[in-house]
């Protein structure tokens, strides 16, 4: 005969039995139980007054759905049949219930507590000036006097539900039921990312329709002329983009013609010539790059780049333009491109490397003629990248690059001063229009958005596919 | 051998010769530094130039009045730091679960789900292309897709909630890798431990994997909310510029970062501008500070526990 002791082995899908309980948990449960079963009550009474009386809610005009007295009360039934379904729970010492109760109390906790953040902080700062030092703790002291009040009851009991939980039983049907709920909820957020592409698709999509039915995609794309205000003498407003496509252009272009050689000789430093202590000291200069704000680039390029560049005597130089940009956005790009051109260097393998200085080449010719050539994809990939970030850059632009709508060109006969022309990025059209833009004009600079989207979906689309054939090589 | 080849051989001689060669490496070498140098020196000018001018202006004062706008730029921020304190919970409370369960499921759960079912395997490999997509956009267009969805069409208005919306978009590709990467340095022996004790996977991953991986995924977070309070296009055209404070989060703000642009565009005062940007810079930099503590504990734990 097997020798097992009655009462300790369980087998996995038996009803437990949980221990029996002690009177002050039976007195807790209960009387939580009731005090939910009376809320539910006076929900559903509530409801019955709702229905009663239609003039209890007023109804908000502008809101996008609007409530009104048959909502709130079909709301209140649903309410009070949650509570009911609740309270029988607890009664039944069902483990759901407890989590319901326990979600909602942290929930009314956590409201109340945003509501006296909200209330202090108002009355702290909403003057002319910060309030003296004794008011500030004044008012603190009353508002966490507040918050204690409203929270402590329900604080308690949660701490008594914490407390007693063990007593709570499920079985191992409503453990799967809920396993399996909660992989389905994680994966609809799993999703959210390619919704809100879908979303941002829909969206520009729409609002850029009109703009291509009204205005045509050969007006937008080849226009020379920029006026979104009617031009004197005529009716008509002209949208043509071209200007501000050359602007992203040429400013990339410039970006990419000082920032990339920087910037792979900086890889190459940190990736085979310098010694540890440097390395450690130049990458993370190199990443605080990354993290200035982009504000703080174009109030560098306006308050000392933009009185440098006007140094250069050429008419009609103003300091800003496409080489104020250019250089800003060279500095911007120096990290993404070091960082993933450092990393393709990296990856090259060492054989490559030993074998050619066992052939008696120098480190430098090892380097030129044997690592970066098999660097070459990764290099290319963080090119790409550099040029999709340059494009993207918005507030930078528009401060140091001058704003200008007309086509861009040289200043004088020579025709590098181009560069010290203004212009205006695609992305800076969206940004310093948008915000009193109306109809054609606003769908217009949608377009621009959607034209934005589409020509960095490209650039990265393509990085995508030098870094994976990068990976093919090895 | 003819002459021609002798002269060749000779050529090729002086063309790699190791002179040559080591005058070329140590020109090679100085181009490379130098190249360092400059980037080093960029960095250093800039954070330098904006803290030298901006510091001096910092004093309680300005943190503790509000901007009164006007073509000098009167007043302090204090609205402004209150401000992004606010947009930067809000937008972390409503990033950090919808990322968090992404990476949760994307990590545990979709391994086996591609043997299942067909449809279930295209929702995935759908749902991770969006997370690459969503990471390259950029931010500008954030900017216009909360305009057209919150501020227009949901009426939300120039507000808080709407800003909050369009920025848990932005950083959630961040947030989504970071913990992808955090779930998988979690050992096996951790998952199938818990399994074999009668658990079920929501209960090993929520008790088990998550506080393991947590180190990791506070680094997600803490790098979102530096590149929250450094974002300036998308909150342009979602929170509107108002510089009162905001008493509920339907009303409309002003970021830092806001304050700096507004101020360098719409006013002469520079100075301020440089004060404002001064404590942005302060503040990023003690962020990134604390991420590389962190991440410098985290390597030493996981490279501790395999030693």
């Amino acid at each position: 005969m097997p020798l097992q002791q009655p009462g300790t082995v369980q087998m996995a899908n038996q009803k437990t039995h949980p221990p029996k309980k002690p009177l002050y948990v039976n007195i807790i449960s209960k009387s939580l139980s009731g005090i939910i079963g009376i809320a539910a009550i006076a929900a559903l009474i509530f409801a019955i007054y709702l229905f009663l009386t239609p003039g209890f809610i007023e109804v908000n005009e502008d809101a996008i759905i609007q409530f009104n007295h048959i909502h709130f009360g079909a709301g209140a039934i649903l309410a009070g049949v949650l509570l009911v379904m609740v309270a029988r729970g607890i009664w039944l010492f069902k483990n759901w219930a407890r989590t319901v109760l326990l979600f909602g109390l942290i929930i009314f906790i956590i409201y109340n507590f945003v509501i006296i953040v909200f209330a202090i902080s108002s009355s702290i700062f909403a003057g002319e000036a910060v309030v003296p030092l004794a008011a500030i703790l004044q008012v603190i002291g009353r508002g966490l006097l507040y918050f204690l009040s409203y929270a402590i009851i329900p604080a308690g009991l949660i701490f008594a539900l914490m407390k007693i939980d063990q007593y709570y039983e499920e079985s191992s049907k409503q453990r799967e039921f809920i396993d399996d709920a909660i992989r389905y909820i994680l994966l609809g957020t799993a999703l959210s990312c390619i919704i809100i592409v879908l979303l941002i698709f829909i969206f520009t999509m729409t609002e850029a329709w009109q703009s291509v039915a009204e205005i045509g995609l050969d007006t937008m794309l080849l226009g020379t002329i920029w006026r979104p205000g009617s031009i004197i003498g005529t009716d008509q407003a002209q949208f043509g983009l071209l200007p501000m496509i050359f602007g992203s252009i040429l400013s990339t272009f410039g970006a990419i013609l000082i920032g990339v050689p920087l910037s792979v000789g900086t890889a190459i430093l940190l990736a085979e010539v310098a010694p540890r202590a440097v390395r450690e000291a130049v990458r993370p200069a190199v990443e605080l790059l990354a993290g200035i704000p982009s504000v703080v680039y174009g109030l560098f390029g306006m308050v000392v780049l933009a009185p440098l560049i006007r140094n250069i005597d050429v008419p009609r130089n103003t300091g800003f333009g496409l080489l104020n940009a250019s250089v800003i956005l060279a500095v911007m790009i120096i990290p993404t491109v070091t960082n993933i051109a450092e990393d393709a260097i990296r990856a090259v393998p060492r054989e490559y490397k030993e074998g050619s200085l066992a052939l008696g080449g120098t480190h430098w010719q090892t380097i030129v003629k044997v690592i970066l050539p098999a660097a070459r994809s990764g290099i290319i990939a963080a090119i790409i990248l550099g040029i999709g970030r340059a494009l993207g850059e918005t507030m930078a632009m528009i401060m140091v690059i001058g704003n200008s709508i007309a086509m861009p060109n040289p200043l004088t006969n020579n025709p590098l001063t181009l560069f010290l022309n203004t212009a205006r990025t695609l992305t800076g059209n969206i940004a310093v229009e948008i915000n009193y833009a109306a109809g054609a004009h606003r769908s217009a600079l949608f377009f621009t958005g959607v034209l934005l989207f589409l020509m960095i979906m490209v650039v990265n689309s393509s990085a995508r596919f030098f870094m994976r054939s990068r990976k093919v090589d090895e | 051998m003819t002459v021609e080849v002798e002269s060749r051989i000779a050529q090729a001689k002086t063309q790699n010769s190791l002179k040559r060669q080591k005058r070329l490496q140590t020109l090679g070498y100085i181009l490379v530094w130098s190249c360092g140098i400059l980037a080093v020196a960029f960095v250093l000018w800039i954070i330098g130039y904006v803290l030298l001018q901006g510091i001096p202006l910092i004093n309680l004062e300005f943190l503790t009045t509000r901007p009164a706008g006007g073509v000098s730029g009167e007043g302090g921020m204090s609205t402004t730091i209150v401000t992004t304190l606010y947009l930067v919970i809000l937008t972390i409370l409503i990033a950090t679960p919808l990322g968090v369960g992404a990476a949760v499921y994307l990590v545990e759960y979709a391994g086996d789900a591609s043997r299942e079912n067909k449809f279930v395997a295209f929702l995935i490999k759908a749902a991770r292309s969006g997370v690459e997509i969503l990471a390259g956009v950029p931010s500008i267009i954030f900017g216009l897709f909360g305009f057209a969805l919150f501020v227009s069409y949901l009426k939300l208005g120039f507000s808080l909630l709407s800003a909050s919306l369009s920025g848990a978009a932005l950083v959630l590709p961040t947030i989504i890798r970071t913990s992808e990467e955090a779930l998988l340095t979690v050992p096996r022996s951790y998952r199938e431990g818990s399994l074999s004790l009668g658990a079920t996977k929501w209960h090993t991953v929520f008790n088990v994997v998550l506080p393991s991986a947590l180190p990791g995924i506070v680094t997600g977070i803490v790098l979102s909310v530096g590149r929250i309070i450094a974002e300036t296009a998308i909150f342009w055209v979602t929170l509107g510029g108002s510089y009162q404070l905001p008493k509920s989060i339907l009303n409309s703000g002003r970021s830092m970062a806001l304050h700096v642009y507004m101020l360098a565009s719409e006013t002469r005062a520079f100075d301020k501008a440089m004060a404002t940007a001064s404590i942005l810079i302060v503040t990023i930099i003690l962020l990134n500070l604390t991420i590389n503590i962190f991440s410098r504990k985290l390597t030493a734990k996981v490279t501790g526990k395999k030693s």
